[in-house]
């Protein structure tokens, strides 16, 4: 008997409960997607749907909308702002966590159970904890009994501030899932590549990174899709009050919550580009993305 | 030979020092200024540039500068430093952004508005006395509850039932799981557009107000500004139904099916007062994160020997029996990992709101709450005991999984 002949719960059954929850998945992006290529007039006029059935909308679509947000309104300026949140706060995580991982993998030395204790440990911290002494730390600096440790650095409103926020609230589980990943690769070539005279420096540039690359790609597709769609850490640390520092999710987050009243032209079209970058990742990245979001499971 | 140890061991110390401390901090603080100063100095497009191309790349001058500064010192401990080099780094950052303020946090839990003056357990008298923050908390448990629910059992439908196609998996996978890649905010535009709210006699362009409003009423046929027989039927009419500003809605007595219930009534009243607006944006959650639950949870369910789903099918055990005696035992870690994922990500649950409706008609959360209370009413000791709040909820959930996951482990 094998699975196939199985009749109680037949297949059929289960396609129609499927088929249905898959429509009620897609349904609310369908008609989000057909009223980003609507006039503005028409989007208030009448409703997609009405605009479907009697085929309306055929005669009526227009890009007009992404040029429009794109252009007109500087969603273009949020994008490329975005990039440059993004890429750095992906790279400098993965460059520091490598060398850390590598470190807990191969090397010995004091103290590193405690070290890498208190890297797993600061996990269960919530960047919630974080965001009122780091706003005071770029603003005002930091003092330990008087000695200045930090001096007043004044950066919050400047890509800097958030490429170290995404840093330091990344690092955590970069370290842990690319340990977890260098633990996994034969122990025998490191060592090889030790006795045959390889710095440690030469052996993590040459073999252990260039074997990582699954590992590194897991982590790197889950942060940057994190700190692309993040809305929280841009909006503390870039703010939403100036335009030019803007990103798509605060720009978004601006059309949607009504400041320019009831323009769902510009809602519609600006959310569906900010959907379009990570929609590109995901898809061609699916993979690693799946294995960085179950080892990102408890993300601080 | 012993004054050359000490000297040695007084040079490595000093090495050792300059790699983890002194180095990481110069770094940080370089790049800090050094695009700092790039910002005021440079133009928009040439800022972007050079910070995607700069900024990734800075930190490799850390770590090459580290390694000269160690290439100094004796062979025999290199390997120690190197090592010291390698996590340098990593601790430092953690220690300046995650440690350093948690601790910060605490106290600053402990203090008045200002950060400045101790005030003792004050704040937290006022985070279960005040009003608002007692709606926080009930709206917080609730999203806890229906929230992570929801998403467990339709990510087990969808994971199980995807299972046993033959074809097209992928497919339904990938619809469910789609949500999950866009952002929390354009997920809270998209249902913000469903449900739409606009003043009669304006057309409804939410689909659940637009069927609303043109739903017929016994023989009087309704319509969403439409001409019906030559008639032009309007929003509004007073015949027909009128839209709802669902997002506005803080219970349902504005719901007609309610508003003829006897209120006298505890189970009534109870039904009275759901929090409509709080499920609706419940709603998003869900949507965006069963796609998540369901791709785990198929990846367990694969994991499965085929051999024990056999037996139990020759077993003559129904689908369903198979479903929750070997399934649901089989992948009980995985559920429990997702759970775990669920409940920390609805207590940092802060775009939906934001967005949705602000936080505003009883429907805030902690962590909108938290950055309310810095930003809008400046007081920084309420605001850092909102987030140890959020904090302790956190802390034993992960300690629970990571004390299980130990046990498995051995």
């Amino acid at each position: 008997m094998t699975r196939d002949t199985q009749k109680w719960y037949d297949k059929p059954v289960s396609k129609l409960i499927l088929i249905t929850i898959a429509l009620t998945w897609f349904f609310p992006i369908f008609g989000f997607v057909l009223s980003s290529f609507r006039p503005g007039e028409s989007i208030k006029r009448t409703s997609w749907w009405e605009a479907l059935f009697t085929g309306q909308i055929w005669s009526e679509m227009t890009l007009e909308n992404y040029s429009e947000i794109f252009f007109a309104d500087g969603l273009n300026r949020s994008f490329y702002n975005s990039f440059a949140v993004t890429i750095p706060s992906t790279i400098i995580p993965i460059t520091i966590a490598a060398f850390a991982a590598y470190a807990f993998a191969f090397m010995e030395f004091k103290g590193k159970n405690v070290m890498f204790l208190l890297v797993v440990g600061s996990m269960i911290i919530p960047l919630q904890m974080s965001l009122v002494p780091l706003l005071q730390l770029f603003k005002s600096g930091a003092e330990v009994f008087g000695v200045t440790i930090i001096p007043a650095l004044d950066i919050n409103g400047t890509y800097v501030a958030t490429w170290f926020a995404h840093t330091g609230f990344g690092l955590p589980l970069a370290t842990f899932l690319l340990r977890d990943f260098m633990m996994g690769l034969p122990k025998s070539v490191i060592e090889s590549a030790k006795i045959d005279g390889a710095s440690n420096f030469t052996t993590f540039f040459k073999l252990v990174l260039p074997l990582s690359v699954a590992g590194i790609a897991a982590f790197g597709t889950f942060q940057f899709l994190w700190v692309y769609n993040d809305f929280l850490v841009a909006n503390v640390f870039l703010g939403v009050y100036r335009p030019e520092n803007l990103v798509v999710t605060s720009h978004v987050s601006q059309l949607a919550v009504g400041q320019f009243g009831e323009a769902w032209h510009l809602r519609t079209s600006g959310a569906i580009i900010s959907m379009i970058v990570p929609l590109i990742v995901f898809f061609s990245l699916q993979r690693f993305f799946v294995r960085g979001l179950i080892g990102g499971a408890v993300k601080g | 030979m012993k004054y050359k140890t000490q000297r040695e061991k007084f040079l490595n110390f000093g090495i050792s020092t300059l790699a983890l401390g002194f180095f990481p901090l110069v770094w940080f603080l370089s790049q800090a200024i050094l695009f700092r100063e790039l910002t005021d100095i440079l133009s928009r497009n040439v800022l972007m540039i050079l910070g995607i191309l700069v900024g990734s790349t800075f930190v490799f001058l850390l770590f090459f500068g580290m390694n000269k500064i160690i290439s100094y010192s004796d062979k025999d401990s290199r390997d120690s430093l190197e090592a010291r080099m390698f996590v340098g780094p990593t601790i430092f950052m953690i220690g300046l952004f995650l440690i350093y303020p948690a601790f910060r946090t605490i106290y600053l839990s402990f203090q008045d508005r200002y950060g400045t003056s101790f005030i003792g357990i004050e704040n937290y008298t006022w985070a279960f006395s005040d009003a608002e923050m007692i709606v926080t908390i009930r709206n917080q448990i609730l999203w806890l509850i229906f929230v992570v629910t929801f998403v467990l059992i339709l990510g087990l439908a969808v994971g199980w039932l995807t299972d046993r196609l033959n074809k097209g998996e992928a497919f339904f996978k990938s619809i469910v799981f789609l949500p999950m890649a866009i952002s929390a905010v354009g997920a809270s535009a998209i249902f913000k557009f469903i449900y739409e709210y606009r003043p009669p006699p304006l057309t409804q362009i939410g689909i659940i107000n637009g069927l609303r409003v043109s739903s017929d009423q016994g023989n009087y046929i309704c319509g969403n500004n439409k001409e019906i027989l030559g008639e032009i039927r309007r929003v509004g009419d007073e015949n027909c139904l009128s839209p709802i500003g669902w997002l506005q809605q803080r219970d349902l007595s504005n719901l007609p099916f309610v508003q003829n219930l006897d209120q006298d009534i505890w189970l009534n009243n109870f039904i009275i007062n759901i929090p409509l607006n709080t499920l609706l944006l419940m709603v998003i959650m869900i949507w965006m994160f069963t796609g998540f639950a369901a791709v785990v949870f198929s990846a367990g369910i694969k994991a499965i020997p085929s051999e024990i789903m056999e037996a139990g099918q020759i077993d003559g055990a129904s689908e369903v029996k198979v479903f929750t005696s070997i399934v649901i035992p089989y992948i009980k870690s995985t559920i429990v990992v997702v759970g775990t994922y669920m409940v920390v990500t609805v207590l940092k649950a802060f775009d939906i709101i934001y967005v949705g409706t602000r936080g505003d008609l009883e429907t805030n959360l902690l962590a909108v709450k938290m950055l309310d209370e810095f930003s809008k009413y400046r007081n920084i000791g309420r605001s850092a005991t909102v987030a140890v709040l959020i904090f302790v909820c956190v802390f034993p959930v992960i300690w629970f999984t990571v004390k299980r996951e130990r046990e498995i482990a051995e």
